[in-house]
């Protein structure tokens, strides 16, 4: 597989009679982008907004940021599967970004209507807050949009979503028939055979088990969020959005996946520094001991079947998903495939160890830091001008950790942060130490 | 003048004798005596082992408060600027003794620090009031070991701040705290995996700790006269949640009289929990607090009584220090309630 | 003297592993005692074999932490499928 990704720089964004972009400044055409958008039925209000860096503005509430991204030769479509979108093969050809721009997605829709997992993200393009994520540095352009209530969760959910990628193909094809500026290619090309082989093991929150479907909205292979198997993609498939949507931080968006820097060194650096034989995306929160332990095996296996020498893992949960999680760094492990585990910690007090089970084989771990932002002494991020989305946030008795009593203050702050701050891929130098 | 410096010492390095010397009475001499002598060496020109302390192991434990009581008068006679206690290595009351030597040495005023392998059964206990380095299992690795105790010892003595324990050398507390190491967590992870894939040295960022092990209590004789109570982690609740249990973060557990209930019902119960799917034991809630079952055993006469109080509360994102007081307060009101055995669900 | 437990839970070897003593298989983290899926009696019969093995355990003497599965043979599986006998 040879992908060869364009990069067309954003340093302007500007409401405009059409969109296009030429040197770094990308027009949009409002009304033409919001009627593809309303085109769909379920859409019952739609609005676009722009947010610059540095600018004192919030967005809230913050469902994904996407980075457009369009294919212009090869088969397939960016962001395939997800939202009904072809599921063709990806990974090969030609596509094209929008680098420096993020579409928000901007809705009040939650994940799904069975309780535990609510909508928590809010993002500041300014301040102290704001330099805890990747997001201020680009330009927003947010889809406030909001679908038919009657429609049942999983409707609103590919709404909504659906939405945001409509944007993001828009300001995309305005790269069509032009030159990148930037271009790069990449390959997983035969190498120094003497270089240590290195699989990814890319473990990903499934939301079949709190919703109760398996066709709740997350993170999605090709559209899938099931619990499946643990599944082999080629690193091209990421790069062209194989691998997609958002979970509940700030560090599970569309735009972090895309741009995993853990998983573009791993590509960068193959053929230097070792021969990366691509992802294992493994599905977390099963709920048996025997169906974790599994899983943790086959992904293990397929590590080894395919050459592994060693072993990144990542994951972008919390809670009892942690066992299968660690279960895949002991099991690799014990198939002699060297591990490192990239995760954050949970709450130290009284000395309390920071992770859920305490296996001897994760022998080499590396720290993001406390998930917890108020275990991080996150402060309150400061008030701002202006507020993109809805204008009152719900703080205190939130249902997840009260009694549904909602406190309602304004969005415009100041605000507590949201509980979790979550580094998955490692973007911050942020982490623990005793 | 250089640093004024106490050595202890057991029966077996301070040159009494082995094993058969345990029983050996506290005895303070002049200058570095046995392992002292290396102390010294490490020391140079630093500072002077000015006196040695010698206390038998077996004696030390047997006899702690007189044993302390000498120690207490000779440290406050010879007034020296740093107590170095050991090593010790992987020998456990030796290391115990160090680190209450220590321990006796900072309430008078005086820099202590104590050497002792991280397995050895006295770190635990005192890891979060004793400046210990770790060293190898056995005294193969004197010299490293009294190197890195001076190198600590001394920076003690001056009054400085020790860093975190993983970069300072020591033993850490236990207690961890954030920190920036400033290069990126995906480019750690990276060199972290080539240091490993090529054999070379490196630094986990979080040390496993091995959990508290719990001596079992004992069986219960005959379960046909027992009283048995259950507690559950489902976040059980009656229905409407009148009490506000919160649905994580428990800093509260709640307790239910189940006395004349045969079952519980999904029109009077429920699961306020969030970290997993509340709906099918919000339909039977007994999945997670098995009354019905129990009451069938207790009417059969398989068990004795149910206890009339079960104990609920949500266990997601709960700190471990928060479930030891939480399970302590639900651990004595079972046993002020007299129960014999207890039945624990957990989500 | 120590209140013996019997901590049932679907995620078993994580018990274990963090010391719980006596930990007794349970069915799923959504339905621990029992399993919807099986239809009422057999629901009912399973469930009747996991508290019998949890009480078992309590009656039984440990060295550390022990797993004591209602669906395996041994002496506590045996007093669940006992159970499970005369509950159908």
């Amino acid at each position: 597989m040879r992908l060869e990704l364009g990069s067309f720089p954003v340093e302007r964004v500007v409401f405009a009679d059409r969109t296009r972009w030429a040197d770094g400044t990308l027009e949009v055409h409002r009304d033409a982008v919001l009627r593809a958008v309303r085109d769909d039925p379920r859409i019952v209000s739609a609005e676009l907004e722009l947010a610059a860096p540095g600018e004192s503005v919030r967005i809230w509430p913050v469902r994904d940021v996407i980075e457009p991204r369009i294919k212009v030769e090869g088969a397939g479509v960016c962001y395939p599967g997800i939202c009904g979108r072809p599921i063709a093969t990806v990974g090969e050809g030609r596509t094209h970004r929008l680098a420096g721009l993020g579409v928000a997605e901007v809705s009040s829709v939650n994940w799904h209507d069975s309780g535990g997992d609510f909508v928590e993200t809010y993002l500041d393009m300014s301040g102290p807050y704001a330099a805890m994520y990747p997001y201020h540095r680009l330009h927003l352009l947010c889809v406030v949009v909001e679908p038919d209530p009657a429609l049942g969760s999983e409707a609103r959910n590919d709404a909504v979503h659906k939405a945001a990628l409509t944007v993001s193909d828009a300001v995309a094809a305005a790269t069509r028939g032009l030159t990148a500026p930037q271009r790069e290619v990449f390959e997983l090309g035969p190498v120094n055979e003497a270089l240590p082989k290195v699989v990814y093991l890319w473990c990903v929150h499934s939301p079949q088990a709190m919703s109760g479907s398996p066709d709740a909205y997350c993170t999605a292979t090709y559209g899938l969020t099931q619990l499946t198997p643990p599944w082999y993609l080629h690193p091209n498939e990421v790069l062209d959005g194989a691998l997609t949507g958002s979970y509940r931080t700030a560090f599970a968006m569309s735009w972090t996946v895309a741009n995993n820097p853990l998983h573009l060194d791993l590509l960068r650096r193959h053929g230097k520094d070792w021969r990366f034989l691509g992802d294992i995306v493994l599905r977390t929160e099963w709920t048996t001991q025997h169906e974790k332990q599994l899983m943790a095996n086959q992904a293990a296996k397929l590590a080894q079947v395919l050459g592994a020498d060693g072993a990144i893992v990542t994951w972008d949960a919390g809670g009892n998903e942690f066992i299968e999680v660690i279960r895949t760094v002991q099991a690799c492990e014990r198939l002699g495939i060297r591990t490192v585990f990239l995760t954050s910690e949970d709450d130290a007090t009284d000395g309390a160890p920071t992770m859920l089970e305490p296996l001897p084989e994760a022998d080499a771990i590396v720290s993001t830091s406390f998930f917890n932002n108020h275990t991080l002494g996150v402060p309150e991020a400061p008030p701002v001008r202006r507020v993109i989305g809805l204008p009152e946030k719900a703080i205190q008795g939130d249902r997840r950790a009260g009694t549904g009593k909602d406190v309602m203050v304004p969005t415009a702050g100041p605000l507590p942060p949201p509980r979790r701050y979550d580094d998955h891929y490692g973007f911050n130098s942020l982490s623990c130490i005793e | 003048m250089g640093v004024r410096v106490v050595h202890y010492l057991n029966q077996f390095f301070g040159g009494i004798g082995g094993e058969e010397h345990a029983g050996a009475k506290l005895t303070a001499q002049d200058g570095p005596v046995g392992a002292g002598r290396a102390l010294q060496q490490a020391l140079g020109g630093q500072g002077e082992v000015v006196a040695t302390l010698i206390c038998g192991d077996n004696r030390f434990h047997e006899d702690t408060h007189n044993v302390l009581m000498g120690l207490r008068g000779h440290l406050q006679r010879l007034k020296p600027d740093l107590l170095v206690a050991g090593p010790a290595f992987a020998a456990g009351r030796y290391g115990l003794a160090c680190a209450q030597v220590c321990r006796l040495a900072r309430s008078l005023g005086i820099a202590a620090v104590s050497g002792l392998h991280r397995d050895n059964p006295a770190v635990q206990g005192h890891r979060a009031d004793v400046t210990m380095v770790p060293t190898g299992e056995t005294p193969a690795d004197m010299p490293q070991a009294l190197a890195s105790m001076v190198r600590v010892g001394l920076k003690l003595q001056r009054g400085e701040a020790l860093g975190p324990a993983e970069l300072e050398g020591t033993i850490s507390t236990g207690v961890r705290s954030v920190y920036d190491r400033e290069v990126p967590g995906y480019q750690r992870a990276l060199t972290m995996l080539l240091d490993k894939l090529h054999g070379r040295p490196f630094t986990t960022e979080v040390p496993i700790c091995t959990p508290e092990r719990v001596p079992p209590a004992p069986a219960l004789g005959d379960l046909r006269g027992a009283t048995i109570g259950m507690v559950t982690t489902g976040g059980l609740v009656r229905r409407g949640n009148p009490e506000g249990q919160v649905a994580a973060n428990a800093t509260r557990y709640h307790r239910h009289s189940v006395r004349a209930l045969e079952a519980l019902s999904g029109n009077d119960w429920e699961a306020f929990h969030a970290g997993y799917f509340n709906h099918i034991v919000n339909r039977n809630p007994n999945y997670i607090l098995p009354l019905n079952f129990l009451r069938d055993l207790e009417r059969a006469g398989e068990i004795g009584r149910v206890h009339e109080h079960i104990y609920a509360l949500p266990g997601v994102s709960t700190p471990v220090a928060m479930g030891v007081r939480l399970g302590r307060g639900i651990a004595e009101e079972l046993q002020a309630g007299g129960v014999h055995g207890v039945l624990l669900v957990a989500t | 003297m120590g209140i013996p437990v019997a901590m049932i839970s679907a995620i078993y070897d994580l018990a274990l592993t963090t010391g719980a003593n006596r930990v007794v298989r349970g069915a799923r983290i959504e339905h621990v005692c029992g399993d919807p899926h099986l239809g009422p009696e057999k629901d009912y019969a399973y469930g009747l074999r996991i508290v019998r093995t949890a009480l078992g355990a309590l009656a039984q003497a440990v060295a550390g932490p022990t797993l004591f599965d209602p669906l395996a043979g041994g002496a506590a599986g045996a007093a669940g499928q006992e159970a499970a006998r005369h509950a159908s």
